[in-house]
């Protein structure tokens, strides 16, 4: 018996574990509500240890998920820098681009009102190597029909005359030169003079008055006047900021702001020929005698 | 041995004229674009005889007045007198590649400066002496920082070296 019962064990466990299978199945079945009660109460007792452990679980998997989206958010890093580099560049660009557009919107609009007049654009290329010698290079000259003795003015006013020229660049001596001197007048008194260049640090002008008791007071506009030899009369050179007596009181003489900006000098206009008797609108300088 | 050669020197006059008049005003303002005519004169001239000295600082001094296109002189005089100058000392102090040339570089341009206004005052250029210097203070950093920096580009070395260098390289 006891022979046939070790040789048959195997067929006789799996037969059993069927029959107590089905036994519990249909047990279950039939109790199925008492049995989920005490699942319940199972549960209930476990449920601390149950929640810790899935807190933990989700911990560890957060932990292990940031460090495997480590590598991922560095990569993610290089590219929002690269493009935060981008988009500032862009930024950049667009504010110079911005500002190269207004330039150049003045000039047009300076080239529409002086319509009876001829310009030509340039750009400047090159400044004098000497800081006290106040010229610069422009990109125009012979073969553009640019030649010694032109003006040369940009929307705000008057930046200088042409004192050399090659068939491809022609060298500008600026008002603000030392040897500089520029027949003008106060727009509201009429008083005339010659606005010289002062130093070249500064970047201010002299306002050398003739007359022995002028009229010139502060914020006073001073344009090329019609005694100019280069300069087309009425064209904006500045603005009176000080008047001050000579040393024996026998003349006066203003202190100019410069309206036009010299650190910002990109693109300017020659004059080459302008109808006489003609001036430019007010907010150039002209038109208001 | 090239750094001893004048052709070497005209070029490098002729990027520094070119730097100082097409890029430094981009940065600087308007009377305070500063001088690179000096830095290079001083470096060259370190290396050189006063002889020599002289003459570097002449070609330079010459580039820059024919480039200005006014007062033909004013700059070749001065930077002459400073190749010499610098040549001159250069046999009597010790060497290194930056603190000497910046306080050469220093010294010079707190020299050239005044110099040059008493040459231009003489030539009917009167500025007024505060308003010229105003510009002093910013040249004087440039030139004590950019002079170590071009020497130290350039590689120059003192003749004896570069000879026994060229002499090893030829044996």
């Amino acid at each position: 018996m006891g022979g046939f019962i070790f040789r048959w064990r195997r067929p006789i466990i799996i037969v059993l574990v069927i029959m107590v299978v089905s036994l519990s199945l249909s047990f279950t079945a039939r109790v199925h509500s008492k049995v989920i009660s005490l699942s319940n109460l199972i549960g209930t007792v476990v449920s601390p240890a149950s929640a810790s452990l899935t807190y933990l679980g989700n911990k560890v998997g957060a932990g292990v998920g940031t460090v495997g989206q480590l590598f991922t958010l560095q990569q993610e890093n290089v590219q929002l820098k690269q493009k935060l580099l981008l988009y500032n560049s862009m930024k950049l660009e667009l504010s110079e681009l911005s500002q190269e557009n207004n330039q150049l919107r003045g000039l047009l609009n300076l080239r529409t009102a002086a319509s009876g007049w001829q310009l030509v654009g340039a750009s400047v290329i090159a400044r004098n190597p000497d800081t006290w010698l106040q010229t610069v290079v422009i990109n125009r000259g012979t073969r553009a029909g640019v030649h010694p003795g032109m003006a040369v003015i940009v929307p705000q006013g008057v930046v200088g005359r042409v004192v050399a020229a090659t068939p491809v660049s022609s060298t500008v001596m600026l008002i603000l030169d030392a040897n500089s001197g520029v027949g003008a007048q106060d727009v509201r008194s009429q008083s005339a003079g010659i606005v010289n260049g002062r130093d070249p640090v500064s970047g201010q002008l002299t306002f050398q008055l003739f007359s022995h008791h002028p009229d010139v007071l502060q914020g006073d506009a001073v344009v090329t006047s019609s005694y100019s030899q280069y300069y087309p009369p009425g064209l904006l050179l500045g603005q009176v900021s000080k008047v001050t007596q000579t040393a024996y009181g026998l003349t006066e003489t203003a202190t100019v702001i410069p309206a036009v900006n010299f650190n910002q000098l990109e693109n300017v206009m020659v004059v080459l020929s302008h109808p006489s008797g003609t001036s430019l609108p007010p907010i150039y300088g002209g038109g208001g005698r | 041995m090239w750094q001893f050669r004048i052709p070497t020197w005209i070029v490098l006059y002729l990027l520094g004229l070119l730097v100082q008049t097409a890029l430094l005003p981009q940065i600087f303002p308007i009377g305070y674009v500063p001088n690179l005519v000096l830095p290079i004169t001083v470096i060259i001239a370190l290396y050189e005889t006063p002889r020599r000295g002289l003459a570097a600082g002449l070609i330079g001094g010459l580039m820059q007045d024919l480039w200005a296109g006014r007062l033909w002189g004013i700059n070749a005089l001065t930077f002459a007198l400073l190749g010499y100058a610098i040549a001159h000392l250069e046999s009597r102090i010790a060497r290194d590649n930056v603190f000497v040339p910046g306080l050469l570089a220093g010294l010079a341009q707190l020299l050239v400066v005044p110099f040059q206004w008493v040459i231009l005052r003489v030539f009917g250029f009167p500025f007024a002496w505060s308003e010229f210097m105003h510009p002093l203070p910013v040249w004087l950093l440039f030139s004590m920082l950019v002079t170590p920096a071009i020497g130290g580009i350039l590689g120059f070395k003192p003749r004896y070296e570069a000879s026994r260098r060229y002499a090893r390289s030829a044996r």
